[in-house]
């Protein structure tokens, strides 16, 4: 039997031929999102923090993607987890440079995770950003394909003394434990305090693991200090506060926040913790830009580290729209047009990718602090949250 | 600015009373030397035990200070004679390798477990925090005097037990020829039973003391491993009175040290003194006679 065909079936044929021709077509425009890589630590010592950082460049990739994307192009994160584990971040950064083709890793937390994936990144013309500490990090021949939003020690010890300076002490005795931040830390305080009249009456460093501290404490209440620079861990701090105690000394205590923990607070005696004064690098609280993340994400008080996850997918788009490319090489070479301008000064990356497409030079500052690098990709500065322990409860003292 | 000669009488003090709390995780380490005949590393995790059951007693129970101080005794014993019977008594006749390196395994096994319970964090004895007495010109605390008190009281009663009980005899019997001791029919297993209890025992007992002076976490033990070590190697390994002797020559000579050293390189005394113990003196400060 002879199936005539009718037009209209002719008709149907040829529309399904050219919806078919059509499909490439159809796949590019997927392909034309812009992907960005995030190797954030989901699980590990730094499970608390990564999935936080995640979740706040999430928002602002929907914030971005609502207004149209950056040149046009919607952005797609494209995520890794770290496991806080140099091993396995290293595997899934490859998987981002060679698989993903990602410009950029936006995210690696610990230290030792972003010394293993920063050559990874470098030689393959890939940015990075990071949240990493240690001074070493910036120090790495990374040929600027790094910048970091976390305070190095440097600037950590620089901004303790301009404290110590505020609150008015006049001799500063600075006790460390053994570990590589002890000497840079007792210098810099050193060079920053002398010159505005704080005598730095001596320093020691100690032997991590002991289980008293009397001798070391009798050597630097011989020199009758009024504040004491803890810089050590918590095991060995608490030690330090008792003996302090027993040894009836009166001053002012100032340590890091990880030295006495809101945990160790609850475990040690009351009245060794009593007054000491805590310091850890904060948000920029006061920021347009904190006050449009707080909004973003939902949540009262975002921490310095979903506030640097929030500068990071800021810079790095902005850049990109700047550049006008999205390559690792683009980002390199233009980042600081973004972070280090003078021009008008943004605090999303929404008002920012407006204003240069208005044609406007910009300068984005951020949550977490002004985000100005240096040419090594360290910040030259950030706000610190200073708190005290007031029966038994951290108090803040200002975020400065 | 270091310490001074005017210092002297300070340290001096400090040392005896830190050696005091070091001597009696090193007793155990001893004796478990003098009978058995290997150096048992997992003192180190009885002593986080020892502080950690004396943690449950003071904290969750309630109770005070010397009762405590008995259960972090009673409860090290009894893991150390458990742990002894499963893991290190049947390689203990593979030789001393085995059966030392089998030790520090099950150190760090043990520690893990009480990680696994407690987590990381640090905790801390619900005891009062007095400030130091003070008197011609020297400091003490009166919680180093009652460590001081616990720790001489254990030494006393160890020694007693040695000296006038059946027990006591047959393990320095044992220690001293356990072929000989054999022959008599003293039952060797039983004696490693005892040891046992007993070492570990005063090493949960030097772990608690340890706790009170600082905080408790599951690396409590392991820190003061190596001044433990050293103590029981300067006295003389298997040496019961020389591990007090050792112990209190390791606390006073860290102290003195400040004399000369910064101290940062305080921990550096407990190897300096094993080498040169091991080198001028191999048998120890007082040989190795077990008592």
């Amino acid at each position: 039997m002879k199936m005539p065909i009718s037009r209209r079936t002719a008709l149907v044929g040829a529309a399904g031929l050219v919806t078919a021709l059509a499909a490439p077509n159809l796949a590019r425009a997927q392909e034309a999102k812009l992907r960005l890589g995030v190797l954030t630590p989901l699980t590990g010592a730094g499970a608390f923090d990564g999935p936080r950082m995640l979740k706040a460049m999430q928002a602002v990739a929907t914030d971005i993607n609502a207004a149209g994307g950056v040149m046009g192009r919607q952005i797609e994160l494209v995520v890794e987890d770290s496991e806080t584990n140099p091993e396995a971040a290293v595997r899934a950064a490859r998987k981002l440079i060679d698989v993903d083709k990602v410009p950029v890793i936006m995210g690696t937390w610990a230290s030792a995770v972003t010394t293993a994936v920063a050559p990874v990144c470098w030689e393959s013309k890939t940015f990075l950003t990071t949240t990493s500490g240690a001074d070493g990090i910036t120090k790495l021949p990374h040929q600027g394909y790094l910048i970091r939003t976390q305070p190095n020690n440097y600037l950590q010890a620089t901004k303790h003394a301009d404290f110590i300076i505020r609150h008015g002490s006049k001799r500063v005795f600075i006790l460390s434990i053994q570990a590589p931040f002890a000497a840079p830390t007792q210098q810099r305080l050193t060079e920053v305090l002398t010159p505005k009249g704080v005598t730095v009456t001596g320093s020691l460093i100690y032997d991590k693991d002991k289980t008293s501290y009397r001798s070391e404490v009798d050597e630097a209440l011989k020199t009758s200090p009024d504040l004491l620079y803890l810089n050590g861990y918590a095991p060995d701090v608490g030690v330090l506060l008792r003996d302090l105690y027993r040894a009836d000394y009166s001053g002012t205590k100032f340590t890091q926040s990880y030295a006495l923990t809101e945990k160790s607070l609850q475990a040690l005696p009351k009245p060794i913790t009593e007054g000491v004064i805590t310091v850890q690098p904060s948000a920029d609280v006061n920021s347009p830009a904190y006050v449009a993340e707080v909004k973003r994400l939902g949540i009262a008080a975002p921490d310095g580290y979903e506030s640097q996850a929030t500068d990071w997918i800021s810079i790095v788009c902005l850049t990109i729209a700047q550049a006008g490319q999205p390559s690792g090489t683009a980002l390199r070479d233009n980042v600081r047009k973004i972070t280090n301008s003078d021009g008008a000064v943004v605090y999303t990356a929404v008002d920012g990718l407006a204003a240069l497409k208005a044609g406007k030079t910009i300068k984005y500052s951020g949550a977490s602090g002004p985000c100005v690098f240096t040419p090594i990709g360290d910040i030259i500065d950030c706000k610190f949250r200073f708190n005290q322990v007031t029966d038994g409860a951290f108090k803040l003292l200002e975020v400065a | 600015m270091a310490a001074s000669l005017a210092d002297v009488p300070q340290l001096l003090l400090n040392g005896i009373m830190s050696g005091a709390v070091l001597a009696i995780p090193a007793i155990g380490l001893t004796a478990i030397y003098a009978v058995l005949r290997f150096p048992n590393f997992a003192v180190a995790s009885h002593a986080t035990v020892g502080a950690f059951a004396g943690y449950l007693a003071n904290v969750s129970m309630g109770w005070t200070l010397v009762p405590a101080a008995l259960v972090a005794f009673l409860a090290a014993g009894v893991v150390g004679v458990a742990s002894d019977w499963v893991v290190l008594r049947p390689l203990r006749p593979a030789g001393l390798i085995t059966a030392t390196i089998a030790s520090v395994a099950l150190t760090i096994a043990l520690e893990n477990l009480v990680r696994l319970g407690f987590g990381n964090a640090l905790r801390d004895y619900n005891l009062p925090i007095f400030r130091d007495w003070r008197f011609g010109g020297l400091r003490v605390g009166p919680q180093q005097l009652e460590d001081l008190a616990i720790a001489v009281t254990a030494v006393v009663v160890l020694f007693g037990f040695l000296r006038f009980t059946r027990l006591g005899k047959a393990m320095r019997a044992v220690a001293d020829n356990p072929m000989l001791a054999g022959i008599k029919g003293i039952d060797a297993g039983l004696i490693a039973v005892l040891v046992n209890f007993i070492a570990m025992g005063l090493a949960g007992l030097g772990g608690m003391l340890i706790g009170l002076d600082t905080s408790i976490d599951p690396l409590t033990g392991f820190r003061v491993l190596l001044a433990v070590f050293a103590a029981a190697v300067v006295g003389g390994l298997g040496s019961i009175p020389g591990a007090v002797v050792g112990a209190l020559a390791v606390g006073v000579a860290e102290e003195l040290s400040l004399l000369v050293l910064p101290p940062d390189l305080r921990t550096m005394v407990g190897f300096v003194a094993i080498l040169l113990v091991l080198t001028l003196r191999p048998r120890g400060l007082l040989g190795a006679r077990a008592y």
